[in-house]
């Protein structure tokens, strides 16, 4: 394609009062040659709109420069077909942040004019990615309990065919032992409607069930994958659109549990999944001997929020403990049931069902440390109440209820990080550098076919979400979903939302795989990296680092990537040392050049440079904040937007610093266990490349201090200016970078 | 194994008129908004978890429930409308019932039939009684009650039943005392409790605690009916010589007729004050009413209301009807006292100042005391002081 570039500088919002537009209009017309270079007072203006289209009609330009406001704004204005687009940020992080008419406002504009025309001749058009194969739209459900139920009815409604496999012989998972639930709106106890469910699944015509059945190996991708599913020895092919992994849960092992709890000790001390089995026969009686109870204790948290047990509270135990002792009560109003409990948690609504259960008579007792006592045949509870300030004993009781917690399903199975880690140690590997570990269990759910591992990986405590507040329903794995108490521990109510959420996330994944765009955070994007397979040395380093295991491998090392799997971020491309990994509109040259086509004024002239490679997901976007506070920062910085610190390739360093640039900030998101950056471990795979860096550098007599990792929150913008201050005082320190005017 | 969880005192509460104590959360607003509530006594919450988890004992020897007036503050603030006034109500209540050793109160509280029975039953003795004792010569000229029941007659009687009132009553405040004091009850030197007195004295006559709750017209109401109580039975029983008389009588302005028209007044102001708010129910303290707190206002009025009618039938000279409301009076006064003061809700008017003399006592004593360490001895002895106001 022949491009023909044409630059629209906005002259509103103050940018035409602060900045020489004429000198600017220069840089392209004179220095890069653009032949179409107009001003507009008001580009984001219907006229200012009508501007650029008549050009892009009538004068044949399709390389786009609009150097006005934040990529992040008038997106929707500055949108046309067929052509190329860049933005030159020159509003929020130029004028607004920047003294009017002074010099280095003017040079800060004029480099950033710069960097963008060499981006846009850089560039080139992008072909959204379409696989050799047929793409699929159906959706495939692993599990087939309430969530997994849920999810395919939600998906077929709306118009999606569905695959349903349920590893038991009849569909209903936990709940179909369930007699009676709580639900909203937590008035009251509610009969099980599980059967409707059921039966509205086996009506539907768009679901293929299969019970008693498993996925067997899933391959592929997004609208590629290739699901081969078990049943009854038999097998069959489906190719599937994207992924609802709704694989439940399972109690957690009560003989683990710490022997003061009891369990064991009687036959009358049970858990609260196997009272709910007795209840489910409508007359609760005690294990022993097979009488009906009259004094009942539910022992909350047992082993939950516990660190030698489980860490985390399961969240639906608050609720079988009052729902089962208010059924102790209707039973016979006489009986006692005391709720014995650390905090009780019933959000939202469901304070309603604890009043309820308050008004039945249940006696709460809070305590943090109960212990169960056979005193003789005598079954007591000793509690600590803290409310009353003393220890007291709940006494002959009929049965002792333990509410044990949920565990994933994806976090049983053999620990496969271990098991590697083994084999590595066993091979005498040199051991890699530890990044937040990634946790993955053979739990025999999805049985992928990928090269990092068979399941979704897990995070804290075995549950495989993304990041669990900013990323709901997204997973590692692009185009798999997991809801459900396997990805948090939740009550049906919970549930049946979750299955709804991670359907849409589906839907989303499958309709915008098949225009081959990306999926969540880079939605609409339609480049992906494409390798220079002749340079690969198969060090596999971008099959091991995709943060998203879209990358496989063939016996070689060969990556052989699997585009609809890819979510863009371009960690590969900041991992490959080769550098044959790119983007159409994002490589390691172009970004290489752009660099390169900042003015560096010499050492006499006393205005060093700083670079700031900045993440596009918070810190472009604080940094543009600071914009719109219309605070101040360093006129030395120079920020180029990245997609993720991961794609940070280290001959950007080189670059910069043989460029006479005077010093590198790196600025991306927070990562550790409350992590925030958008694909998962780019800023801190950013920061272990840089260490290496930083050793090279000092080998060197290059300070390394001159490069510098932070990490911000986009609510950290308030911080920058003085962050940036004090790296350019460091700079000052540290004195001009000796490889200037070379 | 004291601390047992009694999971039947709930329902064993509930005949003293427990309602809604089962909605309580421990929050503590209750014990936060009361003015009353220190540090070393709080309340009510703590007696409101006493009952939740079923310890009687501890309920049995706890003072909080006579430092609470029920002003209703906390019933007021109550996130979850658990009614902590009313517990705390309650718990005094069940407490005069627990120190109670003939068990009669219990029954009185726990049973309404018994409660009216009780009262019906005493009412046609004392009628019975002054039918058949007295004089048998009327004066059928002039309204003179002295003919037929002669003042130091009544007398006689007033001191048989004061003392048998005082037996019972004492009896009673001295299970009490050993419920809260405990294991200090001797070990405390006689010179504490005696210069402490003057403290039990000026708590009866003031009420001044009360008045430290925020609506001030309850400590008002309280006050006119305990002075005004007070007053007539100083006049019935010590002075009933010269409060029953036969015409002519005093001069207006003479004390023993001024202290009977303050008695009236203040007695029929406070009752029909109460009345009409336990009729009405917007004040939180009058929201439930229990039976014998209806039987207690009722009998009250009713006696002010024979009494003043017994004086204008005198002042209008006429004999049968001054006598008959004579029998009729003593028929409602005698029950009043006889029953509801060792046995019922009179039975505070004892209970209440002597749990705040105690308490004072014990917190005297423990300030004496040498400090066990140095370090929590300074911390103890803040906290005390604090709470002495």
């Amino acid at each position: 394609m022949d491009k023909k570039l044409a630059v629209y500088i906005c002259t509103g919002c103050g940018i035409g009062d602060a900045l020489d537009i004429d000198q600017l209009s220069g840089v392209a017309t004179d220095d890069f040659k653009v032949p179409i270079c107009k001003t507009h007072e008001n580009l984001c203006s219907k006229e200012g709109a009508e501007l650029i289209k008549g050009d892009i009609a009538n004068e044949g330009a399709n390389g786009i420069v609009i150097a006005a406001c934040s990529p992040r704004v008038m997106y929707d204005v500055f949108s046309f077909d067929n052509v190329l687009m860049e933005r030159v940020n020159l509003r929020e992080q130029v004028v607004w942040v920047q003294p009017a008419g002074e010099e280095d406002t003017q040079m800060m504009a004029e480099d950033y004019m710069r960097m963008g025309l060499t981006k846009m001749k850089a560039m080139a058009p992008s072909v959204p990615f379409q696989p050799e194969q047929e793409m699929s739209r159906d959706i495939l459900v692993v599990g087939g309990g309430v969530t997994g139920l849920t999810a395919s009815l939600e998906a077929a409604k709306a118009g999606y065919n569905v695959v349903l496999v349920e590893k038991q012989d009849q569909l209903g998972g936990f709940q179909k032992n369930v007699a009676m639930r709580v639900s909203y709106p937590y008035k009251d106890l509610q009969k099980n409607d599980l059967d409707q469910l059921i039966e509205a699944v086996r009506k539907e015509e768009k679901i293929k069930v299969y019970t008693g059945a498993k996925v067997e190996s899933l391959e592929g991708g997004p609208c590629v994958f290739k699901a081969t599913i078990k049943e009854n020895g038999s097998s069959a092919d489906h190719n599937i659109g994207a992924v609802v992994q709704a694989a439940g849960w399972q109690p957690y092992d009560p003989g683990k549990l710490d022997p003061k709890l009891g369990y064991g000790a009687s036959p009358n001390v049970v858990t609260n999944v196997q009272f709910e089995e007795i209840a489910k026969s409508g007359k609760i009686t005690k294990p022993s001997d097979g009488g009906f109870v009259k004094s009942v204790a539910f022992l909350q948290c047992a082993g939950q929020r516990d660190r030698k047990h489980l860490p985390y509270c399961s969240s639906v135990c608050c609720f079988t403990a009052l729902k089962q002792a208010i059924e102790v009560k209707r039973q016979d109003p006489k009986a006692n049931a005391y709720v014995v409990y650390k905090e009780m948690r019933t959000p939202g609504q469901g304070e309603d069902f604890y009043r309820k259960a308050q008004e039945a008579g249940v006696i709460f007792i809070r305590s943090q440390d109960p212990e169960v006592a056979l005193r003789g045949e005598e079954l007591t509870v000793q509690a600590y109440d803290e409310l009353l300030g003393d220890t007291v004993v709940l006494g002959s009781l009929d049965m002792v209820v333990l509410a044990t917690g949920m565990v994933p399903t994806t976090a049983l199975g053999e620990d496969l990080k271990a098991k590697l880690e083994q084999e590595q140690k066993k091979e005498g590997e040199p051991e890699v550098e530890l990044l937040r570990p990634d946790y993955m269990y053979a739990s025999d759910v999805l049985n992928l076919k990928y090269r990092q591992g068979p399941e979704l990986p897990a995070l804290t405590y075995g549950f495989p979400d993304s990041h669990f507040i900013c990323f709901p329903y997204e997973s590692r794995r692009t185009g798999i979903y997991p809801a459900g108490p396997v990805r948090r521990p939740m009550g049906v109510a919970s549930s049946s939302e979750d299955a709804a959420g991670a359907v849409m996330k589906a839907i989303q994944c499958i309709e915008l795989t098949s225009k081959g765009q990306a999926v969540h955070p880079r939605v609409g994007d339609e480049t992906y990296p494409e390798f220079f397979m002749q340079r690969c040395t198969q060090c596999k380093r971008c099959t091991e680092e995709c943060p998203f295991g879209a990358i496989n491998e063939d016996e070689k090392g060969n990556p052989l990537p699997q585009t609809t799997r890819c979510r863009r971020c371009g960690v590969c491309m900041g991992a490959c040392p080769e550098r044959i990994i790119s983007f159409k509109n994002y490589s390691v040259g172009m970004v290489g050049d752009m660099i390169k086509s900042i003015n560096v004024p010499d050492e006499y002239d006393e205005k060093p440079r700083i670079l700031l490679l900045a993440c596009e997901n918070d810190a472009y976007p604080a940094l543009d904040m600071i914009g719109l506070r219309r605070m101040n920062y360093n006129a030395w910085v120079r920020v180029l937007s990245v997609r993720c610190l991961g794609s940070l390739n280290l001959i950007w360093i080189a670059d910069t610093l043989s460029k006479g640039i005077d010093g590198v900030m790196l600025l991306g998101c927070k990562h550790g266990d409350n992590y925030q950056c958008h694909f998962i471990k780019g800023s801190e795979l950013a920061d272990i490349r840089l260490s290496k860096v930083k050793e090279t550098l000092d080998r060197l007599v290059l300070e390394s201090d001159r490069v510098r990792f932070d990490t911000v929150s986009i609510t950290d913008y308030d911080k920058l200016p003085a962050l940036l201050d004090a790296f350019a005082a460091r700079l000052e320190e540290v004195g001009p970078n000796p490889y200037k005017g070379f | 194994m004291s601390n047992r969880v009694d999971p039947n005192l709930v329902s064993d509460l509930e005949a003293f008129g427990l309602k809604d104590a089962h909605k309580c959360y421990n929050c503590g607003n209750c014990t936060a908004i009361c003015p009353l509530a220190t540090p070393e006594n709080p309340f009510p919450r703590k007696m409101v978890r006493y009952i939740q988890l079923g310890q009687k004992e501890k309920i049995l020897r706890s003072p909080e429930p006579w430092l609470c007036y029920y002003c209703g503050d906390c019933s007021t603030h109550c996130p979850r409308g658990a009614d902590p006034g009313e517990t705390m109500m309650v718990t005094r209540r069940y407490l005069t019932s627990l120190y109670d050793w003939t068990g009669f109160s219990r029954k009185f509280y726990t049973s309404e039939r018994f409660e009216i029975m009780a009262i019906s039953v005493v009412a046609l003795l004392v009628g019975m009684a002054l039918l058949i004792f007295n004089t048998g010569n009327p004066n059928w000229e002039e309204a003179a009650i002295n003919s037929l029941w002669p003042a130091e007659k009544i007398e006689i009687a007033d001191l048989v039943m004061a003392s048998v009132l005082s037996f019972l009553l004492l009896s009673n405040v001295f299970r009490c005392f050993r419920f809260i004091m405990g294991d200090l009850s001797f070990k405390i030197p006689l010179r504490l409790y005696a210069s402490e007195f003057k403290e039990l004295i000026l708590h009866t006559i003031t009420q001044k605690r009360f008045s430290k709750c925020s609506d001030g017209m309850q400590w008002f109401v309280h006050l006119m009916i305990m002075t005004g109580y007070a007053s007539i039975f100083l006049l019935v029983v010590v002075f009933i010589r010269w409060f029953q008389r036969d015409l002519p009588e005093y001069p207006l302005s003479h004390p023993i007729r001024l202290l009977g028209y303050y008695a009236t007044f203040a007695i029929m102001y406070g009752t029909t004050y109460a009345i009409i708010g336990r009729i009405k129910k917007k004040k939180p303290v009058y929201k439930n009413s229990h039976s014998t707190d209806w039987m207690f206002l009722i009998l009250l009025q009713l006696t002010t209301l024979t009494g003043i009618f017994i004086h204008f039938a005198r002042l209008l000279n006429w004999p049968a009807t001054t006598y008959f409301l004579y029998v009729v009076h003593l028929m409602i006064a005698v029950p009043m006292l006889v029953l509801e003061v060792p046995f019922a809700k009179w039975a505070h008017l004892a209970y209440r100042p002597v749990v705040i003399y105690l308490l004072r006592v014990r917190e005297k004593f423990e300030q004496e005391k040498p400090p066990p360490a140095v370090d929590t001895a300074g911390v103890e002895r803040e906290g005390t002081s604090q709470g002495s106001t």
